[in-house]
């Protein structure tokens, strides 16, 4: 499903000197996939996930998305693709917060155009109710617990059918008990919908929760 | 247009939450606006104004006066040619009253001076005439009579005086009637009050005028002229026509350039075109207040962009094309511009409406019509850059900006 071969990222630095955050990465990932890519900080874990979430584009190599090559792409290609291909659940939930909760989930589908207002009103709802939070739908992001936001992201992630969940350090802003739950809900995510799961973390214990691990260290996988 | 409107419902909740900034970032808009449709009512009130005091002046009425006022449509540059060369008098009254459809002529004489009643003295103008100049000029007593064709033949020593200058004289209009007046030494008697008619606004104000027989009023007038002559024509009348035959026949005594014949729709052009005009420039140093206003505009909404960068990342993430970007934060600038055009019309209409007593301003579609689309336009022209700022932030550094 997403192909990487000899993924390099450089970036200048204040001082113009060059540093690569990605060296030469080449990975296949397939579909029904459940991946943690694990890494410590400054590792280059952020970068392949941006990469992959097609957020950014590489300085060397090639990103195929369903054996489509993605550097021909425009930038507004690009955001139609990563709305219909990607789903993004944040370490800091990154909810807007001037937008109801079923305003926030509703969003990626009014910025695709596919469904009618009333089309996504009632997808956001049947996910709320889905993961426990329907009597939230009127609340503000700020006025509700951490894991509550969490699981608005993932509904949010989810509203527009994605085939690829793309997760950084989804319990780092959580307690264990709470991150818990997180993770027992992303892995059902890809049991019972077969659903790509890609989760970025430092944390071994959460990386343990998947069948797959990827690690990565100075910007080579190792 | 899904997108539109709800950018467009977030930019109206962005405003509630921050409602001191938005009221102080539409001001600017609010005062040039407002500035703008004042001007606009003012200039159009006062031109109908002007209108509506020369329809009551009477219609079919064309006036002959000395000098060439107008040239091509508007009036002479450098003033009218040898104003006041020369004075006409009981012959050309004679003259044209032969011109067929000519139903009177008027000879028009007035002169500024004083009025004594008692040991009280007051200014006042005469302005003298045959008895048709009530009819001319829409005239009616409010009080005795007008002065009749038997009383301009018998040299009657009377005088027929407007509301305002019986009020002066006398505090009550009715009381005037019989009085004796003395002008310039000579008694008069007089014999009517009119009704008041208005005016006086740059115009003749024929309230305040001692209207007498022009036969009478020849002894403050020695050389026995007339400073203009108003012809009334029958009604269907080819004005055109007999415009010409009064040049003809005026051109055998006097020089082309002595003397205007002018139609009343010619002035009112005329004096219209010079409305404009000022009304123009005044208006355009008002706009400058828009562009100031516009400038305020572009200044919030680069600070709401900055604010916002994490927001327009996490838009990004999930789908937003840089088209949505543009749309959210141009939607945002020109509904703060459109927000401050809605205040500025609306406090320009009660102003009109207030001073609706005094003055006939007026706002009409047209003024409308341009507040609301100048308003828009100045929210898309100062929204662009900042909107395109936030468009073309990369969606990675924007979500991990704090």
């Amino acid at each position: 499903m997403i192909h990487l071969a000899n993924v390099s990222k450089d970036y200048l630095t204040d001082t113009d000197s060059v540093f690569s955050a990605l060296k030469e990465v080449s990975l296949t990932i397939k579909r029904g996939e459940c991946i943690s890519i694990v890494g410590p900080s400054g590792s280059g874990k952020s970068t392949l996930m941006h990469i992959i979430g097609l957020l950014d584009k590489p300085t060397k190599g090639t990103v195929s998305i369903e054996g489509k090559n993605i550097a021909h792409l425009s930038d507004d290609e690009l955001s139609k693709l990563r709305s219909q291909f990607v789903g993004f659940v944040f370490q800091q939930f990154n909810l807007i917060n001037k937008l109801t909760i079923l305003e926030n989930v509703m969003l990626p589908a009014l910025y695709a155009r596919k469904a009618l207002p009333f089309e996504a009103k009632s997808r956001a709802m049947e996910l709320l109710t889905r993961f426990g939070i329907a009597d939230k739908a009127k609340s503000y992001p700020n006025k509700i617990s951490g894991g509550q936001q969490q699981r608005t992201a993932i509904a949010r992630a989810l509203m527009n059918n994605p085939k690829l969940i793309l997760a950084d350090e989804p319990t780092g802003n959580l307690d264990s008990k709470t991150g818990k739950e997180i993770m027992r809900l992303l892995t059902s995510l890809n049991k019972k919908e077969s659903l790509t799961v890609i989760i970025v973390t430092h944390d071994p214990t959460i990386a343990s929760r998947t069948k797959k691990k990827i690690h990565i260290r100075d910007g080579r996988l190792v | 247009m899904n997108g539109i409107i709800f950018a467009l419902r977030s930019a109206v909740e962005d405003f509630g939450r921050n409602k001191l900034r938005t009221l102080l970032t539409s001001l600017g808009i609010l005062i040039g606006v407002s500035s703008v449709v004042l001007l606009m009512a003012f200039g159009l009130g006062l031109k109908k104004y002007i209108e509506n005091q020369f329809a009551s002046l009477g219609t079919n009425l064309l006036r002959i006066v000395p000098g060439k006022i107008l040239e091509g449509g508007s009036f002479r540059a450098g003033g009218p040619a040898s104003l006041g060369g020369i004075k006409f008098d009981i012959k050309d009254v004679q003259s044209l009253e032969k011109i067929s459809q000519v139903e009177y002529v008027l000879p028009v004489f007035s002169k500024s001076t004083t009025v004594d009643i008692g040991k009280r003295s007051e200014l006042a103008d005469i302005y003298a005439s045959s008895a048709d100049i009530f009819k001319g000029l829409n005239l009616k007593a409010a009080y005795g009579q007008i002065f009749t064709k038997s009383d301009v033949d018998k040299h009657a020593k009377i005088v027929v005086i407007g509301p305002k200058i019986a009020k002066k004289l006398f505090m009550y209009e009715d009381s005037a009637i019989g009085k004796n007046i003395k002008v310039e030494g000579q008694n008069f008697r007089i014999i009517g009050v009119l009704k008041a008619k208005g005016g006086g606004f740059g115009g003749p104000d024929l309230d305040s005028f001692l209207y007498m027989p022009y036969t009478t009023a020849m002894v403050f007038n020695p050389e026995k002229t007339f400073i203009a002559l108003v012809v009334k024509t029958t009604d269907n009348a080819n004005v055109a026509q007999i415009k010409k035959d009064i040049n003809n026949r005026l051109l055998r005594r006097y020089n082309e350039d002595n003397f205007s014949v002018i139609q009343q729709e010619e002035l009112l052009s005329a004096i219209g075109q010079i409305f404009s005009i000022m009304n123009l420039v005044l208006v355009s140093i008002a706009a400058i207040s828009l562009v100031v206003g516009g400038v305020g505009i572009m200044n919030i909404m680069y600070v709401t962009v900055t604010e916002r960068i994490k927001e327009i990342g996490i838009r990004r993430a999930i789908g937003a094309t840089k088209r949505d970007i543009l749309t959210q934060f141009m939607t945002e600038a020109v509904a703060l511009s459109l927000f401050g055009g809605i205040m500025g019309l609306t406090i320009s209409f009660l102003i009109v409406l207030g001073v609706q007593r005094f003055f006939p301003a007026y706002i009409d579609t047209m003024t409308i019509t341009i507040a609301l689309v100048v308003s828009s336009v100045i929210g898309i022209v100062f929204g662009v850059l900042p909107a395109k700022r936030a468009a073309d932030l990369s969606p990675i550094d924007s979500i991990r900006y704090e």
